[in-house]
């Protein structure tokens, strides 16, 4: 469960800025951030909290915390896209300007055991719950991040996971960087690569996810899943963010999540 | 600012100031312990509680829209002896609790009404009737007059406690199911509950909930909550709760003047886990700044033209 009570804050954005594209790496200082562990996320207000209160778009949206960067008032990263009502206007929030955060949230991933390889999954704006992750992983054995993106230009992140000096490979749906094809198939080929146990980590799309669940379990590998869903909350009272367990019981992804092993998820009805 | 008198009374609850939380947006209260002390406002609603434990729809069951949210949760909650063995003992000694009861059949509400009277800290029962009825074929309890009434008469015998029937506002006439509500013996209104709704996605022309329609809430159903409060306060003398679309004080106490003697916040909640507690202290900033020895001095202030 999640040791780290969460807190409500009006942080200050310290930095938001346009990374090419959709592409958007807002950094943001909370007064009293407790700090995260991998997989854990924050409920982001998108409208600047100005003299005049804001409601449309109403609802807080669910934003993995990409990195926590420590200091006398802690700042955390958030990688997002902004391509909707919400993001569109996040991406208009300034320097100095204030946005309500809600967090540390959810379960956290379990990190590898000693000496397991680690092949982290990545795609879309997923790419952000997996750099703490792929950093705290480098401590246990060695560590693969397999990021896909339609092309080149939505890959997020890659310089940093680069920086990290962890192995990185790419697949791009159009060829425009790495390799052609999808992620999924990144992880077939590493998966049958001679090495250590491996434990899979995958973050993106719903039909990603449940592909690389599927080939971690041919390979008799473990995998642990971070879902995305419609989230009002983010910390368990909505009921809103509900997906099915394999065993047909329904679980909330805020609270019994966002990581889950794939193999206890009803994909059939995950939307 | 001079010290206001901030306690209402809503049907024999005396609280503490009129700021409850909406039923289904605050969890069992337990989940705010980590924001603030709940004993700062004048109460908790629970989530809605049946005889045994309900799992709910399947998703997507939320959506936004403009200015508010779609839900279609379906009956999902702990059960009524979960929710008095496990919830209510996770919560402090001073909170006042209104525990909430929805069902499928009157026996059934009556039956949760009788497990929870006596129950520690559970000051009244909230009676939601805006479920469906499965033999009126799915129409919701508050929809139909002689439905509300048999449903009030079997949960007022069933408790002791205070007596809350929140409205379904997806009525005709809302000063018509008061009545029914005040001639049973019910000793409050709430109102209201979400508002019947639906929306469609134009690339898939899908709708956006699993369960096809769902109940409108949040700052979009405001000024339609405020009328329905305003008519009913005038039907009859029974005090109203308000409730639909309070994000800050001052929708708070645009529902004061307009009748209810104390509101309930929802959806905000969610946006802000502080929310009810910034609303009960801008009540009282309101009436101090206003010259208002007392908050229940607001209500039903409205000055109407002559
Ligand atoms: C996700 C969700 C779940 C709800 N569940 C319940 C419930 O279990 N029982 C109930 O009486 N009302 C329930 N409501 C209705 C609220 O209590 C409230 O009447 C309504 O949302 C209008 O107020 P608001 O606009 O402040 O949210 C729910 C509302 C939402 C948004
Ligand atoms: S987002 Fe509200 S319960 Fe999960």
């Amino acid at each position: 469960m999640n040791p780290t009570l969460p807190l409500r804050a009006d942080a200050r954005v310290a930095e938001n800025r346009c990374e090419g594209g959709a592409n958007h790496r807002l950094r943001l200082a909370i007064d009293g951030w407790p700090g995260a562990r991998p997989g854990h996320f924050v409920m982001l207000s998108p409208g600047a909290r100005g003299a005049a209160p804001r409601f449309d778009p109403l609802l807080p949206r669910p934003m993995a915390v990409y990195r926590t960067l420590p200091g006398a008032v802690p700042e955390i990263e958030v990688l997002y896209k902004a391509t909707g009502r919400g993001t569109q206007l996040l991406a208009e929030a300034r320097a100095g300007e204030c946005v309500r955060v809600v967090g540390p949230l959810g379960v956290p991933f379990a990190l590898p055991e000693r000496g397991q390889r680690a092949l982290l999954v990545g795609g879309g704006t997923g790419i952000a719950s997996l750099y703490e992750l792929a950093s705290q992983a480098r401590a246990r054995g060695p560590v693969a991040v397999l990021l896909g993106a339609r092309s080149a230009g939505d890959l997020m992140g890659a310089d940093d996971f680069a920086a990290l000096g962890v192995e990185l490979r790419v697949a791009t749906e159009d060829g425009s960087r790495g390799r052609r094809g999808l992620v999924t198939e990144l992880l077939e080929a590493a998966l049958a690569e001679p090495g250590p146990t491996a434990v899979v980590y995958a973050c993106g799309p719903t039909p990603m996810m449940r592909r690389a669940g599927e080939i971690a379990a041919a390979h008799g590998a473990r995998c642990e899943v971070s879902l995305e869903n419609r989230m009002a909350c983010g910390f368990g009272v909505c009921l809103g963010c509900a997906v099915p367990r394999a065993d047909g019981t329904i679980a909330l992804v805020c609270r019994d999540g966002p990581v889950f092993d794939a193999a206890a998820v009803g994909w059939a009805n995950v939307p | 600012m001079s010290a206001v008198d901030t306690r209402v009374n809503l049907g024999g609850i005396a609280l503490r100031n009129p700021v409850l939380t909406a039923s289904g947006t605050f969890g069992y209260g337990g989940e705010f312990a980590p924001f603030f002390d709940l004993e700062q406002i004048g109460g908790i609603v629970a989530k809605s509680l049946t005889l045994e434990p309900r799992q709910g729809n399947l998703p997507p069951r939320i959506a936004e829209t403009p200015a508010g949210m779609l839900n279609a949760i379906g009956l999902e909650n702990v059960g009524v002896d979960a929710f008095i063995a496990e919830k209510l003992p996770a919560l402090s000694a001073g909170v006042a609790v209104v525990a909430s009861v929805f069902e499928t059949e009157i026996d059934r509400y009556a039956e949760v009404c009788k497990r929870l009277t006596g129950a520690p800290k559970v000051v009244g029962l909230e009676i939601n009737a805006s479920c469906p009825h499965v033999k009126s074929g799915g129409i919701e309890f508050g929809q139909r007059a002689e439905v509300l009434a048999q449903l009030v008469r079997a949960t007022r015998q069933a408790t002791s406690l205070p007596l809350l029937v929140k409205l379904s506002p997806n009525v005709t006439d809302i000063r018509e199911m008061a009545k029914v509500c005040e001639g049973e013996g019910a000793d409050a209104l709430s109102l209201v509950n979400t508002l019947q709704a639906l929306d469609v996605d134009v690339a898939t022309r899908r709708p956006v909930l699993r369960n096809v329609l769902g109940g409108l809430s949040g700052p979009a159903i405001r000024p339609v909550a405020l009328r329905m409060v305003f008519q009913a306060s005038r039907a009859v003398k029974l005090p109203i709760c308000g409730i639909g679309g309070i994000m800050t004080a001052e929708d708070a106490v645009k529902f004061l003047i307009c009748g209810a003697s104390a509101v309930q916040v929802g959806t905000a909640n969610y946006l802000n886990p502080m929310a009810a507690l910034e609303v009960a202290r801008g009540i009282a900033a309101y009436a101090s700044a206003q010259g208002f020895a007392r908050v229940a001095d607001l209500v039903g202030s409205i000055e109407l033209p002559r």
